[in-house]
C-alpha cells in the first residue's frame, strides 16, 4: 500500500458520504433556484440582488456574524487560556458550565433569554433602575439580543477549539520567554497567541458559518422585524412556499460565507505551514 | 506559571471568568426556575414551588421515548462522525491529497447552508430513491452536519503536532496501522474528543432535520419539545431542559471520575 | 480499516432496526396532527372512535400545517401521509400541485350535513373544512384599560406598547391583518391602508410576534393587553389560568378553516375517506368545539350552552363569518409578506 492509497482510504468514506448524502440532495435543491416555469432563469437572483430590502438582510447577516465571531474570539481565547492554567477541579467545572448551554434545547434556552431581555425582564429593568434606559426599553427583538443569544451558543465551540490547541503548547516555551525577560502579557502575545492561532481560526470558522446559517435563535430573539437570511429562507420554504426563491437565497448565503471566509482560509494555510 | 502572573491581571481574570459564567448560566437559571412553577404556563419569576412538571415529564411516554431515540441517535452520530471526520482530517493534514483546499472546503460545506435547505433536499432525494424515511435517514443527515466539527477540531490540533513523529516511527519499523493507531491517533485525541462532544450535542439538539425527516414513531426530543410548545406550552418543557442540565453535570463528573477530565478536554 | 468496518456494521444494524413497517398497510393510516392539547382532543374526538369503528390503526405525526406541507411537497414521489390537516390555506396550493386527490362527495355520507362553504372545492382536491377558528380580539380582562369591541379599537393609542400584532407569515396573523386593512378602507387589491396603520401602531410601541407561544409569553411576561388572534388560542390561554378573553370585532369575524385532505398517490384511499368522513361528523365536531372552542362546520352539530357561547353556532352565526377569497390570498401571499416585512423592518 502506498501513502496515497492510505490517505485516500482515510478520506474516502467521508467524501463518498458527503457526495451522496449531501452534495447530491443539495445540488438537486439548489438547482431549483435557476429553474423557472419555462426553463432556466436567473429571475430569483435578480429579484434578490435588485432589491434593497433583501440586500439589507444579506448585509445584516454578514455584519452580525462577523460581530458574533469577533466577540466569541475575544472572550474565548482568554477563557481557554485561563481554563488551561487552573487546577483540574476548577477546569472540570468551567468546562461543564461552558457546555451546559449546549445540552439544553435551543428553543428553551432562547426562552430564558427572552425572559431576561424582554420589557419587564431582568436586564432592561436593572438598566431602567440605574437610569440608563427609558421606560418600555427592551432588548428583545433587537440586533443586540441576537448577538447575545448567539454568543452564548457559540462560545463553547470557540473556547473548546482554542483549548484543544492551547493545552498542547509546551509549557517550556512560555517559561523560556519569561526567563528571557518577557512580561506576562508579552509572553501571551508572542508565544501563546501565535501558537493557538489554529484553534482560534478553527473556532472562528465554526462560529462565523454557524451564526450566518442558524435560524432558531435569530428568529426568536430578533423577531419578525429583524430578519436575517436564514429566517428569510425559512419563511420562503414554509410560509410563502416559494422554494426556488428560498434556494436562490441559500446560494447567495453560501457565496457570501465563502467570500468572507477566503481570507480566513488563506490564513489557515499559512498557520499550518 | 500562574504565580508569575501580575496581581491585577489575576483579579481581572477572576472577574472575567465570573462575568462570563454568569452570562452563560443566566438563561439556564431562568429555565430551571420556571420548571418548578405552580403556574400552568411558563413564567419567571416562578409562582410557588411544585414538582408536578417533573412528574409529568418522567411519566410521559412521549418524552421518554423521544429522549431514548435522541440519545441513541446522538451516540450513533458521534461514533460515525468521529470516525469519518477524524480519518479525513488525518489525511487532509498530511497534504498528500490532490486539491487539499477543495477537499477541506467540501468537508465544512454542510455548515454553510441553513439546515432547512438540506432537510428539504434530503427528503426529496430520499423519497424519490427509497420512499419513506427511516431512522437511517436521520442518522446519515445528522452525521453529515456533525462531521465538519470533528474535521475542524482535529485539524486544529494536528496543525501544531510534530510532523516527524510519524517519520520516526516509520524508520523504527512500525507498519502503517501501528503508525496510525499508536502515533497519529494519540496526537489527535484532544481534537477528536472535542469534535465528538460537539457531534453529540449537535445531534442531540438538532431540530430542523429531525422535524422534516420525520414519520410516526420517529420523534426526537427537540421535536417533541417544539411540538408541545404550540398548543400546550406548560412548564414541562422547562422541566425537560432542567433534567438535561442535571444529566450533563452528572455525565461530566462521571467522565472525570472514570477517564479524567484531562483526557477529555485537553492533554 | 477497522473504523470503516465498524461504521458499516452499525449502519446495517440501524437499517434493520429502522426498516419501514410496510406490512398491514391496508389497515394503517398516517396522518398529521398539531400537538399538545389539540392532539389530545383530536385523538378523543376522531382518531380513537375511528379506530374502534374500523379496526384500523392511525399513526400520528405531530406537524403544523406549514411543516406538514413542506414534507408533503418534498415527498411527492412517495408521500407518507394518507390524510393531512391544514389550517393555513395550504390545501389550495397542494390541490393545485396535484398533491391531494379530488373527493367524490358520495363517498362521504356526512358531507351532506356540512354547510356549503365547507365543502365547496372538494372535487378540486381541497378537502372539507371540519372546524373554523374565528379571528377576533383577544384581550387581558384584568389589565386592559378598555374592553375592545371593534377592530377599529386596535388603532386606539391607549393600547400603546401593550398591543401585540402577529406576523402575516402566520395564517391567523394574515387574516387579522387583512381585517385591519379592511376597516382602514383597504381591500384585497390594496393593502396599503393596512400597512400604513401597522406602521403607526409600531411607532406607538406595538410588538410583533410570529408564533402562538410568543403571544402567551407576551401575556405572562410583557403585560400584553390586546392581540388580534384566534378564539381557540384565547381558550388555551384561559385554560392555563391567564385572564384572556375573546370578542368578535363588530365589523366582522374572519374565519380560518381547518381542513382534512385526501393525499394523492396512497394505496388505501377508501379507508382515508372513512377517516375524513369521521372528522366531519356532527359528533366529532361537537367534541372538538367542547374541548377547544372551534366553530363546527356541520349543521347538525349539537353544543352545550357554554361552548355555544364561545363559538359561532348555528347557520346564521356562521353566515356572519367572513372569508377573504383564498385564491386571491394565495396569489398575493408572497408579495404581501414581502411588503409587510419591509413595513415592519427596523
Amino acid at each position: 500500500m502506498t501513502d496515497r492509497t492510505e490517505n485516500m482510504l482515510l478520506v474516502g468514506p467521508g467524501l463518498l458520504l458527503l457526495a451522496l448524502a449531501f452534495l447530491l440532495p443539495i445540488f438537486q435543491m439548489l438547482s431549483l433556484s435557476v429553474t423557472g416555469p419555462s426553463g432556466l432563469t436567473l429571475l430569483n437572483f435578480v429579484n434578490f440582488l435588485g432589491d434593497p430590502f433583501y440586500l439589507g438582510v444579506l448585509w445584516r447577516t454578514i455584519r452580525l456574524s462577523l460581530l458574533i465571531t469577533v466577540i466569541c474570539a475575544l472572550i474565548g481565547f482568554p477563557l481557554a487560556y485561563i481554563i488551561s492554567k487552573v487546577g483540574s477541579t476548577m477546569r472540570l467545572w468551567l468546562i461543564a458550565i461552558l457546555i451546559l448551554p449546549l445540552m439544553t434545547s435551543v428553543v428553551v434556552r432562547t426562552f430564558g433569554w427572552m425572559v431576561l431581555l424582554s420589557r419587564s425582564g431582568l436586564i432592561p429593568q436593572v438598566l431602567q433602575g440605574l437610569g440608563l434606559a427609558h421606560r418600555g426599553f427592551a432588548l428583545i427583538q433587537t440586533e443586540t439580543a441576537i448577538v447575545i443569544g448567539m454568543v452564548q451558543v457559540l462560545l463553547p465551540f470557540m473556547t473548546l477549539s482554542v483549548l484543544g490547541v492551547i493545552a498542547r503548547i509546551d509549557p517550556v516555551l512560555e517559561e523560556a520567554a519569561r526567563t528571557m525577560g518577557c512580561s506576562f502579557l508579552q509572553t501571551v502575545r508572542t508565544v501563546v497567541l501565535p501558537l493557538s492561532l489554529p484553534g482560534i481560526i478553527a473556532g472562528s470558522l465554526l462560529a462565523f458559518t454557524l451564526s450566518a446559517s442558524s435560524f432558531v435563535t435569530p428568529n426568536l430573539l430578533g423577531g419578525a422585524r429583524i430578519q436575517v437570511l436564514a429566517t428569510s429562507i425559512y419563511n420562503s420554504v414554509t410560509q410563502t412556499l416559494d422554494w426556488p426563491f428560498a434556494s436562490a437565497q441559500a446560494v447567495i448565503l453560501f457565496a457570501g460565507i465563502i467570500l468572507t471566509l477566503i481570507p480566513y482560509v488563506r490564513l489557515m494555510g499559512d498557520g499550518r505551514g | 506559571m500562574v504565580k508569575a502572573v501580575p496581581l491585577p491581571l489575576r483579579i481581572l481574570a477572576r472577574v472575567f471568568v465570573a462575568v462570563t459564567v454568569l452570562g452563560l448560566l443566566a438563561p439556564l437559571i431562568v429555565v430551571v426556575a420556571a420548571s418548578v412553577s405552580e403556574n400552568q404556563y411558563i413564567s419567571f419569576p416562578p409562582q410557588g414551588f411544585s414538582l408536578i412538571w417533573y412528574r409529568k415529564v418522567l411519566s410521559s411516554d412521549d418524552y421518554m421515548s423521544a429522549a431514548a431515540l435522541s440519545f441513541g441517535l446522538a451516540l450513533a452520530v458521534t461514533v460515525a462522525a468521529t470516525l469519518i471526520g477524524g480519518a479525513a482530517a488525518i489525511a487532509i493534514h498530511r497534504r498528500k491529497l490532490p486539491y487539499p483546499q477543495l477537499i477541506g472546503a467540501v468537508f465544512i460545506s454542510p455548515l454553510m447552508l441553513p439546515t432547512i435547505i438540506y432537510a428539504i433536499g434530503m427528503l426529496m432525494l430520499w423519497s424519490s430513491m427509497f420512499g419513506v424515511v427511516t431512522v437511517f435517514t436521520l442518522w446519515i443527515s445528522h452525521t453529515i452536519i456533525a462531521t465538519p466539527y470533528v474535521v475542524r477540531t482535529t485539524l486544529a490540533v494536528l496543525s501544531d503536532s510534530d510532523p516527524f513523529l510519524e517519520e520516526a516511527a516509520r524508520t523504527m519499523g512500525a507498519n502503517r496501522l501501528q503508525r496510525l493507531m499508536l502515533v497519529v491517533v494519540p496526537q489527535c485525541l484532544p481534537g477528536l474528543a472535542a469534535g465528538a462532544f460537539f457531534a453529540f450535542n449537535l445531534s442531540f439538539d438538532e431540530a430542523v432535520l429531525s422535524l422534516f425527516l420525520r414519520k410516526p414513531d420517529l420523534t426526537t426530543l427537540p421535536v417533541e419539545i417544539y411540538s408541545k410548545l404550540e398548543f400546550s406550552p406548560d412548564p414541562s418543557v422547562a422541566a425537560v431542559s432542567s433534567i438535561m442540565i442535571a444529566l450533563t453535570v452528572v455525565l461530566i463528573i462521571v467522565i472525570d471520575r472514570v477517564v479524567g477530565i484531562k483526557k477529555f478536554a485537553s492533554t | 480499516m477497522k473504523p470503516l468496518l465498524k461504521a458499516i456494521l452499525l449502519s446495517v444494524l440501524l437499517v434493520e432496526g429502522g426498516a419501514p413497517i410496510a406490512l398491514a398497510q391496508d389497515k394503517t393510516l398516517t396522518i398529521n396532527s398539531f400537538g399538545g392539547a389539540y392532539e389530545e382532543a383530536h385523538r378523543k374526538c376522531v382518531i380513537t372512535p375511528f379506530e374502534k369503528d374500523t379496526g384500523a390503526t392511525v399513526k400520528i405525526v405531530t406537524a403544523y400545517s406549514a411543516d406538514a406541507f413542506a414534507q408533503l411537497r418534498a415527498q411527492k414521489t412517495a408521500p407518507q401521509y394518507d390524510v393531512i390537516h391544514f389550517s393555513g390555506g395550504q390545501e389550495i396550493v397542494a390541490a393545485k400541485e396535484g398533491l391531494l386527490s379530488p373527493i367524490d362527495a358520495t363517498k362521504l355520507p356526512n358531507a351532506a350535513d356540512l354547510y356549503d362553504f365547507a365543502k365547496a372545492n372538494i372535487t378540486k382536491g381541497e378537502g372539507p373544512a371540519y372546524s373554523i377558528a374565528a379571528i377576533g380580539l383577544l384581550y387581558n380582562s384584568q389589565k386592559s384599560p378598555k374592553v375592545p369591541a371593534n377592530w377599529k379599537d386596535v388603532l386606539d393609542p391607549a393600547f400603546g406598547d401593550h398591543l401585540v400584532l402577529t406576523d402575516i407569515s402566520n395564517g391567523y396573523g394574515m387574516l387579522a391583518f387583512l381585517m385591519l386593512n379592511q376597516v382602514q378602507g383597504g381591500d384585497l387589491n390594496n393593502i396599503q391602508p393596512g400597512l400604513d396603520a401597522v406602521k403607526r401602531l409600531l411607532a406607538n410601541g406595538a410588538v410583533v410576534v410570529s408564533k402562538s407561544p410568543e403571544i402567551q409569553q407576551q401575556f405572562t411576561q410583557n403585560e400584553a393587553w390586546l392581540a388580534p388572534y384566534a378564539s381557540d388560542y384565547a381558550y388555551t390561554l384561559r385554560k392555563a389560568g391567564l385572564p384572556a378573553k375573546f370578542v368578535q370585532g363588530a365589523e366582522g369575524t374572519p374565519a380560518s378553516y381547518i381542513t382534512v385532505n385526501l393525499v394523492a398517490g396512497r394505496p388505501n384511499q377508501d379507508l382515508a375517506l372513512k377517516f375524513i368522513d369521521k372528522s366531519i361528523s356532527a359528533d366529532a365536531q361537537a367534541c372538538f368545539a367542547e374541548a377547544l372552542r372551534y366553530t363546527p362546520t356541520n349543521s347538525k352539530t349539537k353544543l352545550s350552552d357554554e361552548a355555544a357561547a364561545d363559538v359561532a353556532y348555528g347557520a346564521n352565526a356562521v353566515k356572519g363569518l367572513l372569508r377573504f377569497d383564498p385564491i386571491t390570498v394565495e396569489a398575493n401571499r408572497a408579495a404581501w409578506v414581502k411588503a409587510w416585512s419591509q413595513t415592519i423592518a427596523k
